[in-house]
C-alpha cells in the first residue's frame, strides 16, 4: 500500500510537471492573450509527431528536443499570422477556427504518419530502485526538464522587457500601442512561444505516451482546466494546478479504478471554480 | 421645487473599500422624494462606487442603504430595480444589438409580473401601448426600428435614459448622462431629460458643471470617497473647499 | 413579395414538411435513416442555440444531456421492460433534472468559466458512463429491441425505417414549433437580452441567474430528447454518447448555419452532414474538408450561412 501510494505520488509529480509546461503554453496564448486556442493539443501532438521524424532520421533524442519546438514554433508563426491575426479580438470566431484549424492539422497528420500509434524509446534507460519497483529514470529526467524550462519561463516573463509588453498589450491594448509597444509583435512571438512550449512538452511525453494522431485531445482539455483553476495569467497557478490535479489523480487511483480517479480530480476543479472563480492564484475581476 | 413628503432614500454610514482601498467612507446622505440630487466630484472621489452600492451592483462593506424606509442593504440588483430604483451607467448600457423598439419593450415588460410564456410577445397590448408611449417621450419613435447600435452617441444616452424610465422608477441614478457629447447635443440632452423626468426623484453625477447648475436643486460633493459638504447650488458655488478640490493641487 | 414575412414562413415551412413527409415514398431505406440522422441532431444543434445563440450561454457539455437522453431510453427497456412511450417522455425528464443540478452550480459563472464546468461536468459524465459498465454498457454500449410505441388508436413500429423516420420528424417538427414560438415570446425576449447585455438586464429586474437555468433547464430537455431519439433509431446506446466530441458537433453546426436563428442550426445540420457523407466516398479524411470548410467558414463568413445569405438578400433588395 504504502509503496503504490508512494509511487502514485511520485507519478503524479512528475506528471504534473510536465502538464504545467503544457498548460503554460496554453497560459501565454489563452491566459494572457485570451486567445481559445483549441489547437493546442495538436501543438503539442506535433511536438511529438516531429520528433518521431526527427529520431528516425538522426537517431538523437537530444536533436529532436531542440529541433521539435522550432519547427511547431515556426507552424505557430505562421498560423497567427495569416489566420488568427484577422479573429483575434472574437472569442467565437477563435474558437471556430482553431477548432477548424485542430482538425484539419489532426487529419493531415492521420494521412501522412498514419492512425497506428508508434513508440518512441526513451533515450535514458536507465531505472532506479524505488521500494520493489524499477522506476523510470526517464520521467524523473522529463520532470526536470520542465521545472528548468519553466523556471527559465519565469525568468523571462519577469527580467525582460517582453513579459512587461505582453502584460501591457492584455490590460489595455490602445495603451501599449501608444506607448509604442509593438502589440502585433507581441501576439506574433507569444504564440509561437506557447506553441514552441507546447511542442516541447510534446517531445518529452512521447516516449511515456505513444505517439499518435489523437494523442492531444485528452491534454487539451486538461489543459484549458488547468489554466483556469490555476488562474489564467498566473505562472504559478498553473503550476501548482497542474501538480494537484495530477496528484489528486494518481494518489485517487490507487484506491479507485483510474478513470474514475480523474472525477475525483474534475470534482476539485468545479469546487475551486465555484468557490474561487478567479482560480487559486488568478486576479478578480 | 419638490413636495418635502419625506425621504426617499437614506444611506447611513456606508463604506465599501477593496482590500485597502477606500472607495467610499462612511456616506451618509439623505435624497427628499421629488429631488433632484447632483452628486459632483472629481474622477475617483467615489461617485459611481456609491450609485453602485445603491443599485446593488457591488456590495456593501459596512453601512446600511434605505429605500422608502426599507432596507436594502443586502439586495441584488434585480430586486431593487423592482422596488423603483433605475438607472444609467457611466459607459452607455444598451442591448446594441437589438432595435430601439425591441430595447424599450424589453425594458417595459420587466414590470410584468406574470405572461404566458406560449403567446407572441407582440400580444401583450399594455405593454405595447407603454412601448409606442415611450418612444414618444424620448422622440425615438422616428428611429424605432434602427439597431441601437447605429444610432448617433447621443440617441444611444437618450435611449438608456429611456430604458431606465420604461421601468417606472421612483427614483432614477444618471450617472455622467452628458459624458462624450458635445456641448450642442449636451444642451439637447439636458432639454429632454427635464421633459422626461417630471415627479421623478433623480440623483445626477456629473462632471459638466453648466448642467449640474442648471439641473440640480441641491447639490452634495463627493471626494476621496468622502462626503465633502453638501447644499444649494449657491452655497456649493461659494464653498471654498469645493473650489480647492476641484481647482487645487 | 406581397405577403408578409410572417406568412411566409409558415407556408415555407408546410411545403417543407409535405416534401420531407412524403420522402419514404420515393427515397431508399438508407436515404430515410440518414435523413433521420439529419433531423435527430439538427434538434441536438436546435438545443446547444437556444443556450447559446438566444441565451448566450456557450456550453461545449451538451453531450451529457444528449447521453443521459440515450441511457432514458435504454436503461428503462433493457431494466425495467419500460414502454417506448414512458421511454421518450423520460428521455426528456431526466436529462432536465440532471441539467437543474448542473445548471444550478454553472448558471453562477459566466464567459470562459461557464464554459469550462460544462465541459467539467460533460466530462464526468462521461468518465462514469465509461466505468460504470453494470448500469451503462461502458462505450461498448447496449443493444436493445423496441417495442412499438402506442399512441392510443394507432401503433408506430419502431423496427420499420419509414416509421421510425415519421416519428423522428414529428417529434423534431414539433419541437421545432416549441422553440419558434418560445424565442418570440416574452421569455424569449427575456433570454435575447440576456445575452445582448446581462447587466442592463439585471438592472432592470430581471434575475438573470434564474432565466439562465431556465434556458439551461430547456436545452438540456431538448438535447436530451435528441439523444433519446438517437438511441431509439440505433436500438442502442453508449457512453460515446457523453463525448465531448458530440458536443463539439453541436457547436459546429450551429455555428456555421448561424447562431440565434432557428434555421441556421438546421442549414448547418444537413450542409455540414451532406458534406461529411459524400467526401468519405473520394477522401478518407473527411474530417480534413470538414476543418477546411470551418476555418474558410470563419474567415469570410463569420455571421454564418444564415447571415450570408440574408446579408445577399439585403443586397439584392437594394437594387430592386
Amino acid at each position: 500500500m504504502i509503496s503504490s501510494l508512494a509511487i502514485a505520488i511520485l507519478n503524479g509529480v512528475v506528471w504534473g510537471w510536465i502538464m504545467a509546461l503544457i498548460a503554460l503554453g496554453l497560459n501565454m496564448i489563452f491566459g494572457l492573450l485570451h486567445i481559445i486556442n483549441m489547437a493546442h493539443g495538436t501543438l503539442f501532438m506535433l511536438g511529438a509527431v516531429s520528433a518521431w521524424y526527427l529520431i528516425e532520421a538522426t537517431g538523437s533524442f537530444w536533436i529532436a528536443l531542440i529541433v521539435a519546438p522550432l519547427i511547431v514554433g515556426a507552424i505557430g508563426y505562421i498560423l497567427e499570422r495569416t489566420l488568427l491575426r484577422t479573429i483575434e479580438d472574437n472569442p467565437i470566431t477563435t474558437i471556430v477556427c482553431t477548432f477548424g484549424i485542430m482538425i484539419t492539422i489532426q487529419q493531415l497528420v492521420l494521412m501522412i504518419f498514419g492512425g497506428t500509434p508508434k513508440r518512441l524509446l526513451t533515450p535514458i534507460v536507465a531505472r532506479f530502485p524505488l521500494f520493489d519497483l524499477q522506476y523510470p529514470l526517464f520521467r524523473i529526467a522529463v520532470a526536470a526538464f520542465s521545472i528548468a524550462m519553466i523556471i527559465a519561463l519565469w525568468i523571462f516573463l519577469n527580467r525582460f522587457k517582453y513579459g512587461l509588453w505582453m502584460r501591457a498589450v492584455v490590460q489595455d491594448r490602445e495603451m501599449a500601442t501608444a506607448v509604442g509597444i509593438p502589440v502585433d509583435k507581441v501576439y506574433t512571438w507569444t504564440f509561437v512561444l506557447g506553441s514552441a512550449l507546447a511542442a516541447f512538452s510534446g517531445v518529452l511525453a512521447a516516449p511515456i505516451l505513444s505517439v499518435e494522431f489523437s494523442m492531444g485531445n485528452h491534454v487539451l482539455i486538461t489543459a484549458f482546466i488547468i489554466v483556469i483553476v490555476g488562474g489564467m495569467g498566473s505562472l504559478e497557478g498553473s503550476v501548482i494546478a497542474a501538480i494537484l490535479i495530477s496528484l489528486i489523480q494518481n494518489v485517487a487511483s490507487v484506491f479507485v479504478a483510474p478513470t474514475l480517479a480523474s472525477v475525483f480530480a474534475l470534482t476539485f476543479m468545479i469546487i475551486v471554480l465555484l468557490v474561487r472563480p478567479e482560480g487559486l492564484f488568478g486576479e478578480k475581476g | 421645487m419638490h413636495n418635502g413628503s419625506g425621504t426617499i432614500l437614506e444611506t447611513k454610514s456606508v463604506v465599501k473599500s477593496f482590500g485597502g482601498l477606500m472607495a467610499v467612507s462612511n456616506a451618509s446622505l439623505v435624497v427628499e422624494k421629488g429631488a433632484m440630487r447632483a452628486l459632483i466630484g472629481p474622477n475617483g472621489a467615489g461617485k459611481t462606487t456609491l450609485l453602485n452600492l445603491i443599485t446593488g451592483q457591488l456590495p456593501v462593506t459596512s453601512g446600511q442603504i434605505f429605500f422608502k424606509g426599507e432596507d436594502i442593504t443586502k439586495l441584488g440588483p434585480d430586486v431593487i430595480s423592482k422596488k423603483g430604483i433605475a438607472r444609467t451607467l457611466q459607459i452607455t448600457s444598451i442591448f446594441s444589438g437589438l432595435t430601439v423598439y425591441e430595447n424599450i419593450w424589453t425594458a417595459v415588460q420587466s414590470r410584468k409580473r406574470f405572461f404566458n410564456p406560449f403567446v407572441h410577445a407582440s400580444k401583450l397590448q399594455d405593454v405595447k401601448e407603454k412601448v409606442e408611449y415611450m418612444l414618444e417621450l424620448t422622440g425615438l419613435h422616428d428611429k424605432a426600428h434602427a439597431v441601437s447600435s447605429e444610432l448617433s452617441y447621443g440617441d444611444q444616452r437618450l435611449l438608456e435614459i429611456g430604458i431606465a424610465l420604461s421601468t417606472e422608477p421612483e427614483l432614477l441614478l444618471l450617472d455622467e448622462p452628458t459624458a462624450g457629447l458635445s456641448t450642442d447635443e449636451s444642451v439637447i440632452l439636458v432639454r429632454k431629460i427635464r421633459e422626461m423626468i417630471a415627479g421623478k426623484t433623480i440623483i445626477l453625477v456629473e462632471h459638466d458643471m453648466g448642467v449640474v447648475m442648471d439641473l440640480a436643486e441641491r447639490i452634495t460633493v463627493l471626494y476621496n470617497g468622502v462626503i465633502l459638504t453638501e447644499g444649494t447650488p449657491q452655497e456649493i458655488k461659494d464653498n471654498e473647499k469645493v473650489r480647492k478640490v476641484y481647482l487645487g493641487t | 413579395m406581397l405577403l408578409k414575412a410572417g406568412s411566409r414562413s409558415i407556408l415555407v415551412l408546410i411545403a417543407v414538411l409535405i416534401v420531407l413527409a412524403i420522402v419514404p415514398f420515393f427515397a431508399g431505406l438508407f436515404y430515410q435513416t440518414f435523413l433521420t440522422e439529419i433531423l435527430i441532431w439538427a434538434l441536438f444543434a436546435l438545443s446547444f442555440d437556444l443556450l447559446f445563440g438566444y441565451t448566450g450561454m456557450l456550453s461545449f457539455g451538451q453531450a451529457l444531456f444528449f447521453g443521459l437522453g440515450g441511457y432514458a431510453i435504454s436503461i428503462p427497456i433493457i431494466r425495467l421492460g419500460a414502454g417506448t412511450g414512458t421511454c421518450l417522455i423520460l428521455s426528456i425528464l431526466i436529462p432536465m433534472l440532471f441539467a437543474w443540478f448542473v445548471g444550478y452550480f454553472s448558471v453562477k459563472l459566466s464567459g470562459i468559466h461557464f464554459v469550462i464546468i460544462t465541459i467539467i461536468f460533460a466530462l464526468i459524465g462521461n468518465t462514469l458512463g465509461d466505468t460504470w459498465t453494470s448500469l451503462t454498457g461502458g462505450d461498448d454500449g447496449m443493444a436493445f429491441t423496441v417495442s412499438p410505441l402506442n399512441l392510443g388508436i394507432f401503433q408506430i413500429d419502431l423496427m420499420n425505417i419509414s416509421s421510425s423516420y415519421w416519428l423522428v420528424l414529428g417529434i423534431v417538427t414539433l419541437s421545432y414549433l416549441f422553440l419558434v414560438r418560445l424565442v418570440e415570446s416574452p421569455l424569449g425576449k427575456i433570454f435575447i437580452s440576456i445575452r445582448e447585455n446581462e447587466e442592463r438586464a439585471e438592472l432592470i429586474g430581471y434575475n438573470t441567474r434564474r432565466y439562465k437555468l431556465l434556458s439551461f433547464i430547456i436545452a438540456g430537455g431538448l438535447s436530451g430528447l435528441s439523444g433519446g431519439l438517437y438511441s431509439l433509431t440505433l436500438k442502442y446506446s453508449s457512453a460515446d454518447f457523453l463525448h465531448w466530441s458530440i458536443s463539439g458537433h453541436g457547436v459546429l453546426y450551429t455555428i456555421v448555419g448561424g447562431t440565434g436563428t432557428l434555421s441556421g442550426p438546421i442549414l448547418g445540420t444537413v450542409i455540414i452532414r451532406l458534406l461529411e457523407h459524400h467526401l468519405t466516398e473520394f477522401l478518407k479524411g473527411t474530417d480534413l474538408v470538414v476543418g477546411i470548410v470551418l476555418v474558410a467558414m470563419v474567415l469570410l463568413a463569420p455571421q454564418g450561412l444564415v447571415g450570408l445569405i440574408k446579408s445577399v438578400g439585403r443586397k439584392e433588395s437594394k437594387h430592386a
